[in-house]
């Protein structure tokens, strides 16, 4: 078990798949970070030593967005644009689709769960 | 795809001289514009603009955090009061 930066404890695993346990990193962010402290992606994160594990924490405190702090600057941009009031904001409070996506079918994963209208035609029979 | 730094912000000409003006002139009514692709610059800041919807002019007070955004994002065009409740829908006929 190794713990970097905080809660993420990456488990035996390759260390660049490994890496993206942490909020804010993905595969490319992974193999960046391998890159600068000159790992090799492929190695196991249990056979890290104490040293590139302190290195590893260290440079993603100083030049990396990640975990709490990005998921805190994430909520300020959105609390930003639902105070002002724009369209966008005005999805975020609605729930809606953000980015302009059909609401007539799907938007499934922002609208949550199918609630059902009574005496609402289905699909087919609105063709 | 956004629009290329080389051109800089759109903002709508006439809308920029009346600005000017307002500022020069100090503050006085709402500006009444149908520029909603307009982007809002730093010098907007405290002014009141009626954008138009499509229909009629909404009243915009610009604050420092619309910076960027277009004058159009602040007037929705389109009014979703919630479908027909179907028993209040009968109740009607």
């Amino acid at each position: 078990m190794a713990r970097v930066v905080g809660v993420d404890i990456p488990p035996h695993k390759r260390l660049e798949i490994g890496l993206t346990y942490i909020f804010g990193v993905g595969r490319t962010t992974a193999l960046e970070l391998c890159k600068k402290l000159s790992l090799d992606p492929g190695m196991k994160i249990r056979d890290l030593s104490e040293v590139q594990l302190r290195d590893l924490a260290e440079l993603l405190r100083k030049d990396y967005t990640v975990e709490g702090e990005l998921r805190r600057s994430l909520a300020a941009d959105i609390t930003r644009l639902r105070d002002i009031a724009c369209y966008r904001g005005l999805r975020h409070r609605r729930g809606l689709p953000v980015r302009g996506q059909r609401t007539r079918t799907n938007a499934r994963t922002r609208k949550g769960p199918k609630r059902t209208v009574a005496g609402k035609k289905s699909v087919k029979g609105m063709k | 795809m956004s629009r290329s730094i080389k051109k800089g912000p759109y903002v709508d000409a006439k809308l920029a001289k009346k600005v000017d003006k307002q500022i020069a002139s100090g503050k006085k009514e709402p500006i009444k514009t149908w520029a909603r692709a307009c982007t809002v610059t730093p010098d907007f800041v405290g002014l009141v603009f009626m954008v138009h919807d499509g229909r009629k002019h909404i009243k915009v007070q610009v604050t420092e955090d619309m910076v960027g955004h277009k004058l159009g994002e602040f007037a929705p065009t389109r009014v979703f009061r919630g479908h027909t409740n179907k028993k209040e829908a009968q109740k009607n006929r």
